[in-house]
């Protein structure tokens, strides 16, 4: 039997300078960062009002400070960017779906999403006006 | 006959022979608007330098052989056009992730390997004979995995995926495809065997839907949807499991 070849094999460093699909990707996770944080600063919330009124009228009144509301709108906007791509992504993860014996087409899957992503965030506000 | 242009081909060049790494040679090529990226190598190897190395065999999309980057896009040499690049100048390399032999030459054994593991074979419930008669399927039955049957091997998928690049112990796109084409072939009822493949880390859980693999095949075999939906049953089965400990086998 002849030797097996010498062969080079390419580094990956830098490896998301290659594609812009890449940074795309690495942009998509990244906001999941973001997510993490939120559900956290929530849960502070949460932890405070077990605490009793003093701690979580303080957890309130930060909620007012300027870090605060640079904090929401940055959250904001991450959770919008993550919502959308994960919507986009979200046909290729489903069970092959029919309907009348054709198969869905993918952007319907992707507006569907919107569309109760946008209802459910109406609700919720509406519900937040009334008891708030 | 369209009028000839001059376009700049960068290429990759190693020889396993005399060089410690890679290195890259520029080629002045000239083309006429109906050459392929490929036309373009063969016009270098016919005219310019007969040493550069490199695959192909069809020249039309069909045998999977002429893959290769052309600016860090895997595409199939024969089905690009230098037309479409010129007047920028472009950089030929061999697929990305895999051990170059020489040139533009990859060695792509790594992916036989895993094209084995996954049974791309129909695996019948019953040992079959000709006396069966043929095993028939409704047009509904092909459409299932009708799609994941067009790929050719050309590994610009995994050409294209990180994941792969970064652990080479992932099964990827194009076995994981293969895998799902004959999990959704009615005639076949090998997915048990097929399960450990998919379960492992290496398979389709180390997809992280980068989704490159998708967009960048020939084909239009959509690897990135085959991995995914079979999370769903790897997911499934992962419980099932626990539900049925002493039910499923092993
Ligand atoms: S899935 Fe597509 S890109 Fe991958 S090897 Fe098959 S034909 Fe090529
Ligand atoms: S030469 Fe066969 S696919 Fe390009």
């Amino acid at each position: 039997m002849t030797p097996a070849p010498k062969t080079y094999v390419r580094p990956m460093n830098r490896w998301w300078m290659r594609h812009p699909a890449y940074r795309r990707y690495l942009l998509r996770e990244g906001t999941s960062v973001m997510v993490a944080a939120y559900a956290l600063f929530l849960l502070a919330g949460m932890v405070c009002l077990v605490l009793g009124e003093t701690a979580f009228n303080l957890w309130r009144g930060f909620l007012q400070s300027p870090v605060s509301v640079i904090f929401h709108l940055a959250a904001l906007a991450a959770f919008a960017f993550h919502a959308w791509t994960w919507f986009k992504v979200m046909p290729l993860t489903t069970p092959p779906l029919r309907f009348r014996g054709r198969p869905v087409p993918d952007r319907m899957i992707f507006r569907a999403a919107l569309w109760a992503w946008g209802i459910a965030s109406l609700v919720l506000l509406v519900l937040a006006m009334r008891f708030l | 006959m369209s009028q000839t242009r001059t376009i700049m081909i960068e290429c990759l060049r190693y020889d396993p022979e005399q060089d410690q790494a890679p290195h890259y040679r520029t080629y002045e090529v000239p083309f006429t608007d109906e050459m392929s990226v490929l036309e373009g190598l063969q016009y270098i190897k016919d005219h310019l330098d007969g040493s550069l190395t490199f695959r192909w065999s069809c020249r039309m999309a069909i045998c999977g052989s002429c893959g290769c980057m052309v600016n860090h896009q895997p595409i199939l040499s024969c089905q690009s056009f230098l037309r479409d690049y010129y007047p920028a100048r472009i950089r030929v390399e061999p697929l990305e992730h895999f051990p170059i032999v020489k040139d533009l030459v990859i060695d792509q054994s790594d992916f036989l390997g895993k094209l084995e593991s996954v049974t791309p074979y129909l695996v019948p419930a019953q040992p079959l004979t000709p006396e069966d008669g043929p095993n028939l399927q409704t047009p509904r039955q092909i459409e299932d995995y009708l799609g994941y049957a067009q790929c050719i091997n050309c590994l610009l998928c995994y050409a294209a995926c990180p994941q792969y690049g970064l652990n080479n112990a992932f099964t990827g796109p194009a076995a994981l495809a293969l895998l799902a084409r004959y999990n959704a072939d009615s005639r076949d009822a090998g997915q048990k065997t097929r399960m450990e493949v998919v379960n492992a880390e290496e398979g389709v859980w180390g997809c992280t839907l980068v989704g490159l693999c998708s967009e960048v095949c020939p084909k239009h075999v959509d690897p990135a949807r085959a991995i995914n939906r079979n999370k769903i049953n790897s997911t499934q089965d992962y419980f099932l499991r626990f539900l049925a400990p002493f039910g499923r086998g092993s």
